[in-house]
């Protein structure tokens, strides 16, 4: 072991390195640990913490959360609407990605581009439209209109995703699959789609994310408190003159698991989805 | 005979040439593009439609007399109105300070776990973290965190000498970064994504041939790192600018608008007016006004873009 000018250096940089990170992770963690300590504390508690150590631990928040509140039945519409929204989010915006990446035609750009402008606009400035629209058709405080208002959150998204996925598949697959006699459907199912397959697990996954969090749709939209997504029923914890602090925190925790577990068991594909997505 | 025969054949091409269109032609083209515009169209641009109405008409549940009479009222009252202009305002530097933090946080974040071999994925997750908790609750959590008396932030201040809390949420000053770093802290992590991808996609020849010509570290990213990371970045600041523009939940559950308008960007006056106001066709014309200033701001800075490489020689 030699103490070249070189070793030390690299060694101190190793040393930032992990000092940094740790630092940066800490400060990152912290809301979160934050919301596991106040989850644990008596109700009523929260609000004079004597330190950032978790004093006396509970667990009454979390059983009084499925014992009190339908909690168990607004993890459950959630889980049925974002898994339907993004699936069919899924199933219809990469069919629109795939046209817009493969075939030329007119009217391609402009497809793009308007898509794009109904992301821009502010949710709160077409709530009281959809609204009207939504009684309308009577779609109002229905699960269906839930799943058809998060659908179109969703889409214009997958589109942009997966035209830049199919963007990646080489034309040279395409072409020889319909030379041994593929139609175009069937090139789209055989060939880019299994091509694309991490990809699409990315767009699953923001559909599903973006669906699960979503509040404005959910709170306008639906007004029985036994069709609420949990998105909506946390804050139902927020009363005008006070909240309950810590079956609010109890319950986002809750609310946030099944994400959290999402995102242990695929990072490896979010992260190599965004990747075929976007690089060129 | 031969007359039945050629009939047949005539609607055997027919079919044929139908089923052609529909899995090769213009037939496919419409029908794979259609249920996604469909949805699209009625879910967002109806609604949107029906606001560009009704931002002519005077719907306003305090004088509902008045509605059914069309001009350009609310547009001119949008140039007189002092408040929608502090609101655009607002809601530029929100946008522009949002931006920035997600991508330097995200950026360091990825930088700094990229190389990582150990516990890789628990790094990985950590960044990730965040962007579980739904807005709405990293509003509530947040709020706990900087409330003046009881709050965390201000009891771990008190340990740091020389510097004394403040009320964040309440003071003018303060309330706006607040905002900003609560909106940070939730939404760094789809920089974060995009940003690791796009460091993992990065050829290590090029690191090798640099650590070669003794290339130090800021060198290697200002070189390689930065030019390769070019378009991921494009990409993920519109996306970031469209969330931050966008954003409602964190700023309208921590301050609501106040103290006395200074965080009222504007979805939230948007908000307001309608909900608070009840002036639905002003709140109307404010909505326009956001897609319209949001369109400027991401098309100019794709121009922008568009010109920054053009200069570096284009790739």
């Amino acid at each position: 072991m030699s103490w070249s000018p070189g070793w030390v250096r690299g060694h101190w940089t190793a040393l930032f390195r992990t000092v940094a990170l740790c630092l940066l992770g800490m400060a990152v963690l912290f809301p979160i640990y934050w919301m596991l300590v106040i989850a644990i504390t008596p109700t009523g508690f929260s609000r004079s913490l004597p330190s950032i150590f978790p004093q006396t631990v509970t667990w009454q928040n979390f059983t009084s959360l499925f014992a009190d509140r339908p909690m168990a039945r607004w993890l459950v519409n959630s889980i049925v609407v974002a898994t339907l929204a993004s699936f069919l989010s899924l199933v219809f915006g990469t069919s629109c990605g795939y046209v817009l990446s493969k075939l030329k035609f007119r009217g391609a750009g402009l497809i793009m581009i308007g898509v794009l402008v109904t992301q821009m606009m502010p949710g709160t400035s077409i709530i009281v439209p959809l609204y009207i629209l939504f009684r309308d058709v009577g779609l109002l405080d229905t699960m269906s209109g839930m799943v058809v208002g998060h659908i179109s959150l969703v889409i214009p998204i997958a589109i942009w995703m997966s035209k830049g996925f199919f963007d990646r598949v080489p034309p040279d697959l395409e072409a020889s699959a319909r030379i041994d006699g593929c139609t175009r459907l069937g090139a789209y199912f055989h060939v880019s789609l299994p091509l694309a397959l991490p990809g699409l697990a990315a767009i699953f996954i923001y559909g599903f994310v973006t669906s699960w969090h979503d509040f404005l749709f959910a709170h306008s939209l639906v007004h029985s408190q036994q069709l609420w997504t949990a998105a909506n029923g946390i804050t139902s914890f927020r009363g005008q003159y006070f909240t309950l602090h810590e079956l609010q925190m109890a319950a986002a925790l809750v609310f946030a698991l099944p994400v959290i577990i999402v995102f242990v068991v695929m990072q490896r594909w979010i992260v190599s989805g965004a990747m075929t997505g976007s690089v060129r | 005979m031969a007359k039945a025969d050629a009939r047949s054949g005539q609607r055997q091409t027919f079919r044929r040439s139908v089923h052609r269109n529909l899995t090769e032609g213009g037939g496919f083209i419409f029908l794979m593009l259609l249920p996604a515009l469909l949805v699209v169209g009625a879910v967002i641009g109806v609604p949107m439609l029906r606001a560009l109405e009704m931002s002519f008409n005077s719907i306003d549940f305090r004088r509902p007399a008045m509605a059914g009479t069309y001009g350009f009222h609310n547009y001119v009252r949008l140039f007189e109105d002092p408040d929608s202009w502090s609101a655009v305002i607002l809601s530029a530097i929100y946008m522009f300070g949002t931006v920035v933090g997600s991508v330097a946080l995200a950026l360091s974040a990825a930088l700094l776990t990229r190389r990582i071999v150990r516990f890789r994925a628990f790094w990985r997750v950590t960044f990730l973290l965040p962007w579980t908790v739904p807005a709405v609750v990293a509003a509530l959590v947040w709020g706990v965190m900087y409330d003046g008396n009881f709050g965390i932030i201000n009891r771990l201040l008190d340990h740091v000498p020389f510097v004394t809390g403040a009320n964040w949420l309440i003071n003018r000053e303060t309330a706006f970064p607040a905002l900003i770093v609560a909106q940070v802290w939730n939404e760094f992590p789809v920089a974060f994504i995009f940003i690791l991808a796009g460091l993992h996609a990065i050829p290590e020849e090029l690191y090798e041939a640099a650590r070669i010509d003794r290339a130090r570290a800021f060198q290697q990213f200002w070189h390689i790192t930065l030019p390769q990371l070019r378009f991921i970045l494009a990409v993920v600041v519109v996306l970031l600018m469209i969330m931050g523009f966008k954003s409602f939940p964190i700023i309208y559950i921590l301050t609501g608008g106040g103290p006395a308008g200074a965080t009222e960007t504007l979805t939230v006056l948007t908000y307001n007016t309608a909900f608070r106001g009840l002036d639905f066709s002003y709140a109307a014309t404010l909505g326009i006004l956001a897609v319209i200033v949001s369109i400027i701001l991401v098309l100019g800075y794709l121009r922008l873009v568009a010109r920054l490489q053009d200069e570096r020689g284009g790739q």
